[in-house]
């Protein structure tokens, strides 16, 4: 009898083999949302799309692009962005 | 636009939104820049030129570079490599390994063992020999003990 947690769709499934030679179906954790641009909403690259669990795991540059804004804006985004604040500054 | 001594704002890579002054031109597309950002050569389309120009000979030193942005009030970046410094290494003990063996040579060793061990003299401890005779018949036996009684 499955666990009443496992009856909803709040875990994936996946078909597995058993040491034994049993077909069984094991419950998984989804995946989070694909991280997005904060101004634009495209799909950011560079950055894991894993649970918190695993990119806790991984080294800082694995994270995030090295530049700034990098994990929150997409690189377009960042350089209009940085554009125009260089228009703004007078040295 | 991007003659030397523009200055500039990078606007792509990890140097992005870090201003630099251009040094040199290269080519139609490419320019050698320095400043906040690394001396390095680089594309126009990753700079937004800024209004300020400053007087700077073409192809000038870092120094040079790092003097003209102290007046401005900016910091230059240094990019010289740190100093290596030596270590003490680490002297790890030698292990000493085992000889080895052929399969051939440990039989024979074993061999040799168990002959060693057929070869070697045995030698057997005599059994005791008890001095006390035992009585051949039962009269005997009697009349030694009525020997032994006398004596005590």
């Amino acid at each position: 009898m499955v666990a009443g947690k496992f009856k909803s769709r709040t875990f994936r499934r996946v078909k597995i083999t058993t040491p034994g030679g049993e077909n069984k179906i094991s419950y998984r954790h989804r995946k989070p949302a694909t991280p997005k641009c904060g101004s634009c909403g495209a799909v950011l690259k560079g950055v894991p799309r894993a649970r918190k669990s695993e990119i806790v795991n991984m080294p800082k540059t694995a994270k995030r692009p090295e530049r700034p804004y990098g994990g929150v804006l997409c690189s377009k985004c960042m350089r209009a962005k940085i554009k125009d604040q260089a228009r703004q500054t007078k040295i | 636009m991007f003659e030397p001594g523009r200055l500039c704002v990078k606007i792509a890579g990890r140097d992005a939104g870090k201003t630099c002054v251009i040094v040199k031109r290269v080519d139609d597309l490419i320019v050698l820049i320095d400043g906040e950002t690394r001396r390095r050569k680089c594309n126009i389309r990753h700079l937004e030129p800024l209004e300020k120009t400053v007087n700077l000979n073409e192809d000038a030193s870092h120094d040079e570079v790092k003097a003209v942005f102290e007046k401005l009030g900016l910091v230059a970046r240094d990019t010289k490599p740190k100093k290596v410094t030596e270590r003490a290494k680490k002297q790890h003990k030698k292990k000493v390994k085992p000889v080895k063996t052929s399969k051939v040579e440990k039989k024979k060793a074993v061999k040799k063992v168990a002959a060693k061990k057929t070869e070697a003299p045995v030698v057997e401890k005599a059994p005791k020999i008890e001095e006390k005779v035992e009585a051949k018949t039962s009269s005997d036996a009697a009349a030694a003990y009525v020997k032994d009684e006398a004596k005590k």
